[in-house]
């Protein structure tokens, strides 16, 4: 079970290659970049604005104070730099050699004349101010300045909404890209796995549509439409040569028979018996591909299920390598058993046993002299495969889907006889059964890399 | 001779039957529906039918089926169109003995009775012994001698020699042999069979004598002892 979810799980590389996952990290990258302009303008509109009203309440304070007379400033200085008369306001005078005379403001640097500015700290009033500074007619110096903590708040209030906004939107964002990009990485690996099935030539499959009428859908209705396009075009070629298989067999039977009947004449020439006899192998090996075409299109049609019932695979195995042994002893071919545990089939005893045969017989007949064919049946995950693996020439992967075709040899030497029906017989028979019939390299030696044939058949849900 | 009743109704079919079976020295008659059929093989002894699966009214299957019922054992050979693997079971299932898909060779038909013919022949004797010129074999103790020396054979080298020796001196095609001795009914192809009789001969044949089992070219194999 846990394999399977692992499986079925797909890796964090494969979704944030989705065009799901970027377009959702994309706009919501833009929302987030949005929010963050506002929350700056808000800012700096606020913050702006703040610095205006109290910029203009110092100089307010500032003309009260420089409209008194000179000798009233050190106490009107202090009168307002008293705590109650102005809670936020602070003020200072400084005599024109820079000593402090008056107020909570003393002279500490930066002292900049003329314009409000703001200062962090200092000795004499904790906190953030915002002070306006200018020299009175005889030269001292006289400061009005304003607690400036709201701003700062402000300031630091925005920064941490835009902090805490990172923090949650951030991975909020991700997990929605990711939460979005699953759903349509499934199916697009369902559909991945439909286009691998119609890749090695199951042309009655096909594309899942869900039904939402979204891009996925409409590709999938496409696809569908191009392989069932395909499969009624090779039906048909398949009828017409069915239909010249099943109509030439009765005349060129009766042809054959003639000739069997001409050949016992009395007193016929050997030469000519020889010749008649040659004509009767040579239509009788038509007559044999003939009725293996109308055979495959039997199987292919599916109809045939009685002789269905729960088979042991195995002993299949065993009577297969039993009959085949003799033939590889002469090919100075080694047939071997390799783990054969018991596993039972619901199959088609008679027809398993013709499809094992032929993978049998071709795997001896392209191994080399010396060579090993081995057949294996292994069980995992509600699956039996049956393996036949030989040391021949292989099958290269892009002729794979053609060699089960009838009468396709793929690349295999005109020197080995063969109809080019051995395979589509196997197909045709793993296809009646809905078991799957692979074909790959059984090794990694690219100038022999072998043939493993295997019939994988689940045992999850017997047909 | 055997005496053989003919099943069919498509009068060119029955002609070639005929012919090939009287060619063989078999005294053959033939009717052209199941009921005349059935009708006429429980009025008069047969020793073997060939029967059309598809006939008219009483069709191939029900033939062979009221056959049975009526206690007659001997040998049928259902002949049909119908080239369903499936219509082969049953056909088998309902009491033929062996089955021929049309349009088939009348030497093979003709072969597929004669098979028929001696088996029936020899379940009636009921032999323990199978003796063929050097050849001994024990079906009890499954022991096989040549020429009085014991010979090791395989399961299905036992089973294979005894079909030949059941019908010795006849041939028999490939693909008889592959059905009869291995139970299968597909094409083997042709070296398969070859090399199982070419190892058989190994162990049977006596130096310096002809093969005890003869390749009949384009036919098939016929044990003969001389």
């Amino acid at each position: 079970m846990l394999a399977e979810a692992q499986r079925n799980w797909p890796r964090f590389s494969a979704i944030r290659k989705t065009s799901t996952f970027r377009l959702a990290v994309m706009f919501g990258g833009a929302a987030v970049l949005a929010v963050l302009l506002v929350l700056a303008m808000v800012y700096s509109l606020t913050a702006s604005n703040l610095d205006t009203r109290v910029d203009l309440i110092l100089r307010a304070e500032m003309a009260r104070l420089q409209a008194l007379p000179e000798s009233d400033l050190p106490a009107a200085v202090e009168a307002s730099a008293r705590a109650g008369a102005n809670p936020l306001g602070h003020f200072g005078l400084i005599s024109p050699g820079g000593r402090w005379v008056a107020g909570d403001l003393g002279a500490s640097p930066p002292l900049r004349l003329g314009r409000t500015y703001a200062r962090e700290d200092g000795p004499d009033v904790r906190g953030p101010l915002h002070i306006l500074a200018q020299r009175t007619p005889n030269g001292a110096i006289l400061m009005v300045g304003r607690d400036s903590t709201v701003i700062t708040e402000l300031r630091n209030n925005v920064l941490a909404i835009l902090l805490a906004s990172g923090l949650v939107v951030v991975p909020l964002l991700l997990g929605a890209g990711l939460a979005l990009s699953l759903g349509p990485l499934r199916r697009v690996d369902r559909l991945q796995r439909v286009a691998g099935k119609i890749a090695a030539g199951r042309l009655d499959a096909r594309m899942p549509v869900d039904g939402r009428g979204d891009e996925l859908d409409l590709l999938a209705d496409t696809v569908n439409q191009m392989v069932g396009e395909v499969e009624r075009s090779m039906a048909q070629v398949r009828s017409v040569t069915d239909a010249i298989a099943h109509d030439l067999r009765t005349p060129l039977t009766r042809v054959r028979n003639q000739l069997y009947r001409a050949a016992r004449a009395p007193q016929l020439p050997p030469a000519e018996a020889r010749r008649i006899e040659a004509a009767i192998e040579d239509l009788d090996t038509v007559l044999a591909r003939f009725a293996a075409l109308l055979r495959i299109s039997d199987l292919e049609a599916g109809h045939r299920r009685s002789g269905f019932a729960p088979t042991r695979i195995d002993e299949l195995v065993a009577v297969v390598i039993d009959l085949y042994a003799p033939l590889a002893e002469e090919r100075e071919v080694t047939l071997a058993a390799g783990d054969l545990p018991a596993a039972t089939l619901l199959c088609d005893g008679q027809l398993m046993v013709e499809a094992l045969s032929n993978l049998v017989d071709n795997a001896i007949k392209f191994s080399p002299i010396g060579g090993t064919v081995m057949v294996t049946i292994a069980q995992a995950n509600d699956e039996t495969v049956i393996t036949v693996a030989d040391e021949g020439p292989g099958i290269p992967p892009e002729q794979v889907a053609a060699v089960v075709r009838r009468f396709d040899r793929g690349a295999a030497s005109p020197a080995v006889p063969g109809s080019g029906l051995g395979l589509s017989v196997v197909a045709a028979i793993a296809h009646l059964h809905q078991f799957a019939l692979e074909l790959r390299p059984a090794r990694t030696d690219p100038a022999r890399p072998g043939l493993r044939a295997q019939i994988r058949a689940s045992t999850k849900n017997p047909k | 001779m055997a005496r053989i009743l003919v099943i069919e109704d498509d009068p060119d079919t029955a002609a070639e039957i005929v012919a090939e079976l009287a060619g063989h020295g078999h005294d053959v008659r033939a009717v052209g529906d199941g009921g005349a059929g059935v009708e006429l093989a429980l009025r008069e002894p047969f020793d073997a039918i060939t029967l059309d699966r598809m006939l008219p009214e009483l069709d191939g299957l029900s033939v062979v089926a009221r056959l049975r019922a009526a206690g007659l054992t001997l040998p049928v050979l259902m002949i049909s169109a119908l080239g369903d693997v499936d219509e082969r079971i049953a056909g088998l299932r309902a009491g033929g003995d062996d089955y021929l898909i049309k349009p088939f060779a009348p030497d093979e038909m003709a072969m597929r009775v004669e098979v028929l013919l001696r088996r029936q022949r020899q379940m009636a004797a009921s032999t323990a012994m199978l003796v063929a010129g050097p050849v001994e074999m024990d079906l009890i103790r499954r022991e096989v001698r040549v020429g009085g020396e014991a010979v090791r054979l395989l399961h299905m080298e036992f089973r294979l020699l005894e079909f030949l020796m059941r019908n010795a001196g006849e041939t028999v095609a490939r693909q008889i042999i592959f059905e009869r001795v291995w139970g299968y009914y597909f094409d083997p192809g042709a070296n398969l069979i070859a090399v199982h009789i070419a190892r058989l001969r190994k162990k049977i044949d006596l130096p310096g004598r002809p093969s005890l089992i003869e390749t009949v070219k384009g036919e098939g194999y016929r044990f003969d002892a001389g």
